[in-house]
């Protein structure tokens, strides 16, 4: 398989072909900020934040390294001067929609952005898709980019509560501002996007400990999701730490006469 | 506009067997339909007909059957698709002779069939007024509108009923694909169409025999794709193709698929023009019933089936990976294009997306040859292009001319200049991803590199004229609001900073621009060329851009002074009438809707500032320029 030659911030290096320019970078030790990127999902090229200087043959072009693949030698340089006033302006733009966000404030403060230059539009979503994406491929299909342009959001099928969400809660993991909020009320799970209810799933009731855990799911389609289509489901009634309970004293009840 | 008033008469029963028996069809058409036959030729385009040009073509037909012909052979009546003189509609051209008639109304019907279909006599109050030589002229061939345009791309509409495909035949329609079938194999016609030297003329004028030549190089189910999604405002140049001549579009479509080797064509035509999907269903299924389109096409085994797909008013799926996306019915929204949809296109397949006047000109190359058509144009861009001429100019309209015509020829001779004596400004050109080009640029020619060397582009066609009334500020501020309701609002650039720039913008037209506003909106704009996701946001800044390149000092009025030169940001400008000009003749009084003007006659008027509504009326009504603005 060929290798291609390639310049990474001056320095000599190789990649495989359709290799992204991120996974070089990361392969090399070289620092690309990302907002809208997880090594889980497939990359969307959206907050343009991991922006490069690309030079293929004659041509210098900027492109999204997360996603760019790699198919000639190339030299890259991921720290210039116009990258960096672009990072700037990125984080200065998303700062007036999400004031309160930790992860822009702190890269505000690496690329000397300017926190109030725009008037803020106190919302707190940085419209990176990652909740959406992740819940495609792991969660219940239930949250999408509804709408186009300046009204585009994280949505729910027609703005309404969702009877699809499993409670995974990967939207809120993946979040990098926190702007979805995950809650256990007696026996239900509520999931908040925009102040709004974007779902509320039952929990299951363990009879031992008298405690909600767990959301209520078709454990059925998860099992065939996992290729499990033989394996019984799990006893529902009881939550992971008395099973544990449950599983240590019957060990503990059949090996103590030999311990 | 369904039927034709006149069929046309043939066998029935057709199909073309084999390619070589177009020709023996076509033949026998023109045989029994002689083409120098007198005809009147009714314009039902776009322009025409919302001025009741459909009513005239009803008038002619009752009068024409009415009439006494004493022997003389009958005018056949035929409802067409843009004559291409919009602001002088409705229009009706009469044939052999081609007499040229403007401003036509139902009323006008029994005087043209009496005097000129009867008799041979012209009727002057109907005839085109030259604003040059203040002369009238009577036939096309003598409106330099007409005479200093090369109609290639166009030149069937208006002659031809869209409707009708052997009315298209007759001009040649499906010639070149019978010639490709019988004479040539599919590299054979990638390497015509290379040589040919076309772009594509939906904007990015990338090399059309490149691009097929890519396609056909990627294995799998290959797709052959019109963008038909015409978005730009102002622009009608696709309309008037698919309405007035579809065969032109289908012809090289199926020329395309036969070169690239694809059996599946879509035209992803925009929402607002069902009457393309019309002329376009009727057309393909026409096409189908001769054997022309669908299976087995003339008999040699080659399959092409079409389909049509609407829009769902969105100017962002006028872009490739955005179309195919909403083809798919999936979102419309574009994706990173790193793997080109020529190799990853529609469905992952190798996909040829082109735009609709690109397909008009194949069938010409094929049966021409690409050296006919490298000959026109300049050497970087060769052929034609058709513009939609639009704003100031005493003609509006549908213009082809060669690449390589300057703008001045543009505005002034086939514009007919400016009227009432104003001063030009700028053209704008390319849409909301052109920019403004002022009048030390008019002799540039129009072609893909000169204009973009002047900071604009030639985009797919649009041109608008703007004059000493347009507000440059207020240009910028319409395209950047266009973009911000277009844009699909993936990347931070474009859906953060279009709506800052339009915060910015808004604020300047209303007299509260701020110190550093013109850095921010350059910093803004430059930032986006460099960083947006689509073409749609790396073009966005280049309304403003280009406006704050050339028209600085209009900022800066804006800015320091809170005021609007041209008369055209209301909270920052007054009308004010000038005594030593004003004659007193009282027409700004009378045409005041609000009653702000007072004065006697002969008398220097006065305007009161308090009542006026600066609705423009008296500005635009006044002859003796007396009405200032302050």
């Amino acid at each position: 398989m060929k290798t291609l030659k390639i310049i990474l911030n001056g320095k000599e290096t190789t990649a495989k072909p359709d290799q992204t320019i991120l996974e070089v970078a990361t392969e090399n030790g070289v620092f690309i900020p990302t907002l809208c990127h997880s090594t889980a999902l497939e990359p969307a090229a959206m907050c343009r934040l991991c922006m490069v200087e690309l030079t293929e043959g004659r041509r210098t072009k900027f492109v999204t390294s997360c996603n760019y693949p790699l198919r000639q030698d190339a030299e890259i340089k991921t720290d210039t001067e116009v990258i960096r006033r672009g990072r700037k302006m990125i984080i200065e733009l998303l700062m007036a929609r999400c004031p309160d966000s930790d992860e822009l404030k702190r890269l505000a403060g690496e690329y000397g952005a300017n926190l109030s230059r725009f008037e803020p539009l106190n919302d707190d979503c940085v419209v990176c898709g990652l909740c959406a994406r992740v819940c495609e491929k792991v969660g219940g299909k239930t949250l999408t980019l509804s709408g186009r342009g300046v009204h585009i959001k994280v949505n729910t099928a027609f703005g309404e509560a969702s009877p699809y969400c499993i409670g995974c809660g990967a939207c809120v993991q993946i979040c990098p501002v926190n702007a979805i909020k995950i809650e256990d009320v007696e026996d239900e799970r509520v999931i908040t996007i925009h102040g709004k209810e974007a779902a509320r799933i039952k929990l299951n009731h363990c009879d031992t400990c008298n405690k909600y855990y767990g959301p209520v799911i078709d454990l059925t389609k998860v099992m065939e999701r996992l290729g499990e289509k033989t394996i019984p489901p799990p006893n529902l009634n009881l939550c992971p730490a008395c099973a544990r309970q449950k599983l240590g004293k019957r060990i503990a009840d059949r090996y103590y006469d030999v311990y | 506009m369904t039927e034709s008033i006149n069929t046309i008469n043939t066998t029935p029963f057709s199909r073309i067997f084999k390619p070589k028996e177009l020709e023996g069809y076509r033949k026998d058409l023109l045989s029994k339909n002689d083409p120098n036959g007198p005809k009147v030729l009714v314009c039902c385009g776009p322009g025409c007909q919302p001025s009741g040009s459909i009513e005239v073509a009803e008038e002619l037909k009752k009068a024409v059957a009415e009439a006494g012909w004493n022997g003389k052979v009958i005018p056949q009546i035929k409802m067409t698709g843009c004559h291409g003189l919009c602001s002088k509609g409705p229009l009706v051209t009469i044939e052999p002779d081609g007499i040229f008639y403007q401003k036509v109304k139902p009323k006008d019907v029994s005087e043209i069939v009496e005097k000129t279909l009867l008799n041979g006599e012209l009727i002057k109050r109907l005839e085109y007024k030259n604003p040059a030589t203040k002369q009238t002229h009577s036939h096309t061939k003598d409106i330099p509108f007409y005479n200093r345009q090369t109609r290639l791309v166009l030149k069937n509409i208006g002659h031809i009923d869209p409707f009708d495909i052997n009315d298209a035949i007759m001009r040649g329609a499906y010639s070149g694909l019978a010639k490709a079938l019988s004479e040539m194999m599919p590299g054979q016609i990638i390497s015509e169409v290379k040589a040919s030297g076309l772009r594509g003329r939906g904007g990015a004028g990338f090399s059309t025999g490149v691009k097929w030549e890519s396609c056909a190089s990627y294995p799998g189910d290959r797709f052959i794709i019109c963008n038909a999604d015409e978005g730009d405002p102002g622009a009608f140049m696709d309309r008037a193709l698919l309405e007035g001549d579809p065969h032109s579009v289908l012809e090289g479509m199926a020329l395309a698929a036969l070169a690239i080797g694809s059996e599946r064509g879509y035209l992803y035509v925009r929402l607002e023009y069902p009457l393309a999907v019309k002329t376009l269903i009727q057309g393909i299924r026409q096409a189908e019933e001769l054997g022309l389109l669908g299976k087995n096409i003339m008999g040699t085994g080659f399959n092409f089936e079409l389909s049509i797909s609407r829009g769902a008013g969105a100017f962002v799926c006028g872009e490739s990976s955005a179309l195919m996306s909403s083809l798919e019915g999936k979102v419309g929204r574009p994706r990173p294009k790193y793997i080109r949809s020529v190799e990853k296109g529609f469905r992952d397949s190798p996909s040829n997306l082109n735009n609709v006047e690109t397909y008009a000109n194949i069938s010409d190359i094929i049966l021409n040859g690409s050296k006919w058509y490298k000959d026109q144009g300049t050497e970087e861009s060769a052929g034609t292009k058709v513009f939609s001429l639009t704003g100031n100019t005493y003609n509006i309209g549908l213009v082809e001319v060669p690449m390589g015509t300057s703008l001045r020829e543009m505005v002034y001779e086939i514009g007919g200049g400016i009227p009432k004596k104003r001063e030009f400004k700028a053209v704008q050109t390319g849409g909301p991803s052109g920019g403004c080009i002022p009048k030390q640029f008019l002799d540039t020619p129009v072609a893909f590199g000169s204009l973009a060397k002047v900071g604009s582009i030639m985009g797919s066609g649009g041109m608008i004229v703007l004059d000493e009334d347009n507000c440059m500020v207020e240009i910028a501020r319409y395209f950047t609001h266009f973009l911000v309701e277009e844009s699909c609002g993936q990347c931070t650039p474009c859906r953060e900073g279009l709506i800052r720039m339009l915060e910015i913008l808004n604020r300047i037209t209303k007299g509260e621009g701020r110190e550093g506003d013109i850095d921010t909106l350059e910093e803004l704009g430059k930032f986006m060329t460099d960083f947006s996701l689509c073409g749609l946001g790396t073009s966005a800044g280049n309304p403003v851009l280009s406006t704050i390149k050339y028209f600085r000092e209009e900022y800066e009025v804006h800015i320091q002074k809170k005021k609007c030169p041209a008369g055209v940001c209301k909270p920052l400008f007054n009308y004010s009438i000038d005594a030593n000009e004003c004659t007193g003749c009282g027409k700004c009084r009378l045409r005041c809707p609000v009653n702000a003007i007072t004065g006697e006659k002969k008398k220097p008027h006065t305007i009161n500032r308090e009542l006026c509504i600066k609705c423009n009326e008296c500005y635009k009504g006044c002859d003796f320029r007396s009405i200032m603005i302050i």
